[in-house]
């Protein structure tokens, strides 16, 4: 089967991190026996992602093999004879010999376990969407908590807008809606943030939204969430100037973006 | 799906190939084959649309080399352009990093501690490389 690899050794030499290496016995390889035996062969080892590439030592240009860690466990083995801190990766594919490896140690056994069971691109994607979910809710909640500071403000205005104004605010993001906000943004009409760099997405739009989203994260994510609660705090400040008939509210205090 | 593919050597022609994208990989088969023709690890991967209903895969040491797709519509080829750039686990990991930082300004908690995963390098704010 085909791979691009000259791409793939680019990748695994590039200075993208690596979540682990070290040195490992390994008993796998072309020309070895089918069942280990022997000490193995030391290899220079580097994980990263769900690949786990070796090179014959740390200066190698050229990985040696690559072993993509999906649809596998992690579990510790018995050595071949008088072989210490053994482990393998085991596949669920029918026919596909687990692969051995031993580390120099203990702390190191435990070390390569741990980083190789968390290696699977399935692992990571499900950490991403956990974490999406949270970060949706504590939108949620701080939206929420928002709208009580700003009952705290206005109290001497009478403030029944901020309590008409929550199931607005549940239209504007509800997480049933799916909606990063970048789209609730967009929603309301005013322009979203971020023109940026057309090639990337803003992992906001990851999985919550299938429409790509202009706004790269580190930067135009925070002049979106800014509109965001500015276009509220707008909305509010309005109400309030009706509601207190043009009586100049000096003491509001913005505390918002 | 179905494709139109050809590789990145000059004078290559455009065959039809099912293309199957499987966590950071992409398989492509002859449509009347088990066993995949070969695969494409997206890593350090470029996805620029060449038409509008065509696109290629290049890679970031050799970006000349393409690998050409063309798609059924314009449709189709946005969604296989939008899918191929979120692919890759560098993206993921970014993503991450990313939801990690904005949760634990939000709440003033680290999202990673109930996996036991908050010490790890990987994911730290400082390995983020635009």
């Amino acid at each position: 089967m085909k791979l691009n690899e000259r791409s793939v050794a680019h990748y695994a030499l590039s200075d993208s991190p690596a979540d682990h290496t070290g040195f490992l016995r390994t008993w796998g390889g072309p020309g070895t026996a089918p069942t280990p035996s022997g000490t193995g062969r030391r290899c220079w080892f580097v994980l990263k992602g769900n690949l786990l590439f070796s090179f014959e030592s740390r200066e190698s240009r050229a990985p040696l093999s690559l072993v993509v860690l999906e649809g596998c466990t992690v579990e510790l083995a018995e050595a071949p004879v008088s072989e210490e801190f053994a482990f393998a990766i085991c596949f669920d594919a029918p026919g596909v010999r687990p692969h051995l490896l031993a580390a120099d140690g203990p702390a190191a056994q435990e070390a390569w376990v741990k980083a190789l069971s968390r290696a699977s691109f399935s692992y990571m994607r499900l950490v991403v969407r956990e974490l999406e979910s949270q970060l949706r809710q504590a939108r949620h909640s701080l939206a929420l908590h928002r709208h009580s500071s700003w009952k705290a403000i206005g109290s001497h205005c009478k403030p029944q807008a901020p309590d008409r104004r929550s199931p607005g605010l549940e239209n504007g993001h509800s997480p049933s809606k799916d909606c990063s906000p970048v789209d609730s943004v967009e929603e309301r009409g005013s322009e979203p943030a971020g023109q940026g760099l057309a090639e990337w997405q803003g992992p906001a739009s990851l999985f919550l939204d299938r429409r790509q989203s202009p706004a790269f994260p580190e930067t135009s994510y925070f002049s979106t969430l800014h509109n965001w609660y500015g276009q509220e705090i707008t909305e509010l400040r309005q109400r309030w100037l009706r509601r207190v008939w043009g009586s100049r509210p000096a003491r509001e205090k913005q505390d918002g973006p | 799906a179905e494709l139109g593919m050809r590789g990145p050597k000059k004078g290559s022609v455009l065959k039809r190939r099912l293309v199957k994208l499987v966590v950071n990989f992409l398989f492509y088969f002859r449509t009347d084959e088990a066993e995949p023709v070969g695969a494409l690890l997206l890593e350090r991967c470029r996805v620029t649309q060449e038409e509008p209903s065509g696109f290629s895969i290049s890679f970031l040491e050799d970006p000349e080399r393409k690998y050409h797709f063309a798609c059924g519509s314009e449709a189709q080829c946005q969604e296989w352009m939008g899918a191929l750039r979120r692919a890759s686990y560098e993206f993921m990991r970014r993503s991450l990093i990313f939801y990690r930082n904005e949760i634990q300004k939000m709440t003033g908690k680290d999202p990673l501690e109930q996996f036991g995963i908050s010490e790890e390098a990987r994911f730290q704010l400082g390995g983020l490389k635009a």
